[in-house]
């Protein structure tokens, strides 16, 4: 899609249950964001409906369904209901040669009671693009070209991490939204639904495999071999043995300090433990959703004003927050120092840690705000914000 | 796991015990057997995973059992028995452990009983199957003044589930003598079951239930079959440790009316190098 031009899309449901398409990254009214949470209509079986949209802020989105589970991992985002989006500028100056779309995730999972004593899905299958490694056909380039990776995390729940053997990446945009600063890095890490953007200059003639770091998450299946022009031979894979990724390198240099206009909100992640054999109840300030959005407990948003997330994580999983509609700036990591620079539509907030994240309410409508596992949404971790 | 080998001492004991039991004997049914108090756990079927070593230490204490020595086994009476475990994951479906047995008891001071071990496997995760399912064999040598049967074998089939804070645990074992005097008695059938609630993510608890109900189409009579009950809690303070306490009460004439059991376990993880493993 072209940024700002208006756009019809047709969706068709075929599938036996009421699907509802969320347009993850973009700056649309809550009644076609795709949310039934902000009140966009669900799409009944086998109808159809045309929503008409201006397509906003340029860079790498995505779209997928967004609908319960619960304990049935074939359907929602476990049964891959999903496609990438580049929204492009008018005046793109497309410093690179090629483009390259790998989209990563997790099949055929099941839920199994982990070490922490959560429950949370483990999956047989890992792949890029819907195939396995070795199954697929290469991604054939050239050496000397300078390809832009667009690279999307639309696994359930699974963190993944990315490198190229023999490569490296020049990260241009983290979901879709470019960087203070462009850092080449030997790995990539993506949360569920995060993107990063990344150029990689194809210096280095051979066959290679783009993969997963973790080794059996690779020999589930998550790899793609990229393949030089008369180039042959088996795949390479160097092992990196650390995993190696932070948010903040990619931040302005200098000083970051607080915006003064910045309202806080303070919003405490914790979860009501269910039993060994089921899954937890996830809370936001201690409620659940929806309690948590009904009138006396939702947050009011005064168009205009800028918000401070202070997002505080006393659970012991990873959370991939997520904010509808708006994206937000980090400012401040577990580890430290205010920063900037860095603007996202989706944060990992770790065990114990805590992320603040700073946005513009300048969408008026309902916002939906949650944890992107499908599990931990299911299980009460969103939140409505209203706008006054 | 219940260990077999125990069982002789007492079997002497209900022998003893009669006289009660004469009628059996006469019958030709197995011997009555005696819960074995080494290692007292009912299993679940999860197998300890690849380069983890589970070390547990099993602490049993028969606050009342036989008084008397019997056919030269010793009484169990204020046996403190502990036994060692150590179990290797060797795969993501298969495990090896190891145990070593020892008893304390006034007048015969710390003694060695005996060794065994016990390969096992499970259904692997990908089968997706509703129940945890595994298999268990064990193997043992035990001195005589413990067991008059040396050499036992056993074979165990395990099926557990988790239903939100309800734990269910079956084991119906099957037990047979290699080396001694029940060496032709055939297959015994000792089932353990477990259910267990979780009252917080810490602590849950529940009862255990171990029995030996004797030959396999011929089974004792009740006072002479082994019944056991164990009021048992878990403590799952860490995914590193292992705590279960229990105190287990016998109701038949044959198996020992009070037992303290506790377990003590302390995973390793030995293998893991790197985030990448």
């Amino acid at each position: 899609m072209r940024e700002g031009e208006p756009q019809s899309v047709e969706i068709r449901n075929l599938t036996r249950d009421s699907e509802v398409v969320h347009w993850h990254g973009l700056y649309l009214p809550p009644d076609i964001d795709g949310a039934m949470e902000e009140g966009t209509p669900m799409i009944a079986p086998g109808a159809s409906t045309r929503y008409t949209m201006t397509p906003r802020p340029e860079g790498f989105r995505w779209y997928h369904t967004h609908t319960f589970a619960g304990k049935n991992l074939t359907k929602a985002q476990y049964g891959g209901l999903h496609g990438l989006l580049l929204i492009e500028a008018h005046d793109n100056p497309a410093a690179y040669d090629r483009e390259v779309f790998l989209g990563l995730h997790d099949w055929n999972g099941q839920f199994l009671s982990s070490d922490d004593g959560y429950m949370n899905p483990v999956y047989d299958v890992a792949t890029i693009n819907g195939k396995m490694l070795g199954s697929g056909d290469p991604v054939k380039v050239k050496q000397g070209e300078h390809a832009i990776m667009h690279i999307l995390n639309s696994s359930p729940t699974e963190v993944h991490w990315i490198s190229f053997s023999g490569h490296s990446f020049k990260v241009v945009a983290l979901d879709g939204n470019p960087v203070a600063q462009a850092q080449t890095v030997s790995m990539l890490r993506l949360a569920p639904a995060e993107r990063v953007s990344a150029i990689v200059e194809m210096n280095n003639p051979g066959v290679w495999i783009l993969g997963e770091v973790r080794k059996h998450i690779q020999a589930s299946g998550m790899g793609v071999v990229i393949e030089y022009a008369n180039s042959s031979g088996k795949p390479v894979w160097t092992q990196p043995e650390d995993l190696v990724w932070n948010y903040r390198q990619f931040a302005a240099a200098g000083d970051a300090a607080q915006l003064q206009d910045a309202k806080t909100i303070e919003l405490v992640f914790d979860s009501k433990f269910q039993g060994h054999g089921n899954e937890e109840l996830w809370r936001i300030n201690g409620l659940g959703y929806p309690q948590n959005s009904e009138s006396e407990h939702a947050f009011l948003l005064q168009t205009g004003q800028r918000y401070r997330l202070v997002m505080k994580n006393k659970s012991m999983d990873d959370h991939p927050i997520h904010l509808h509609r708006h994206t937000f700036e980090i400012r401040r990591l577990e580890d430290g120092a205010e920063i900037t620079g860095v603007r996202k539509d989706v944060v990992l907030v770790h065990a114990g840690g805590t992320v603040e994240v700073e946005f513009v309410a300048d969408n008026p409508g309902k916002t939906l705000f949650h944890c992107h596992q499908q599990d931990h949404m299911d299980r009460g971790f969103m939140m409505v914000f209203r706008y006054a | 796991m219940h260990s077999y080998f125990g069982k002789l001492q007492k079997t002497s004991r209900s022998v003893s015990l009669l006289l009660v039991m004469i009628g059996c004997l006469l019958l030709g049914s197995r011997a009555a057997h005696a819960q074995g108090n080494y290692e007292i756990q009912v299993y679940g079927a999860d197998t300890v995973p690849p380069k983890n070593l589970m070390v547990e230490l099993h602490s049993n204490y028969t606050a009342s059992g036989q008084t008397k020595t019997i056919d030269g086994v010793y009484p169990t009476n204020h046996q403190e028995h502990e036994t060692l475990e150590l179990t290797q994951g060797i795969n993501n479906w298969a495990e090896v452990g190891f145990y070593v047995f020892t008893s304390e008891q006034d007048g015969h001071g710390v003694q060695w009983v005996g060794d065994h071990i016990r390969p096992r496997i499970r259904a692997p995760d990908r089968w997706h199957l509703p129940v945890g399912l595994s298999l268990s064999t064990e193997v043992g040598y035990q001195r005589a003044v413990y067991s008059p049967d040396t050499w036992t074998w056993e074979i165990r089939p395990i099926v557990d589930k988790t239903l939100e804070r309800w734990y269910f645990a079956f084991n119906p074992a099957l037990e047979r003598t290699w080396h001694g005097p029940d060496v032709k008695q055939g297959l015994g059938f000792s089932p353990a079951v477990k259910v267990s609630y979780d009252f917080t993510r810490q602590i849950s608890g529940g009862l255990e239930y171990y029995a030996d109900y004797g030959r396999i189409g011929s089974f004792d009579s009740l006072q002479g079959q082994q019944q056991q009950i164990f009021a048992v809690t878990d403590l799952n303070v860490s995914p590193k440790w292992e705590i279960n306490i229990g105190v287990g009460m016998g109701s038949t004439a044959a198996t020992d009316h009070l037992i303290v059991k506790g377990i003590l376990g302390r995973r390793f993880d030995w293998g893991r190098k790197s985030a990448v493993e």
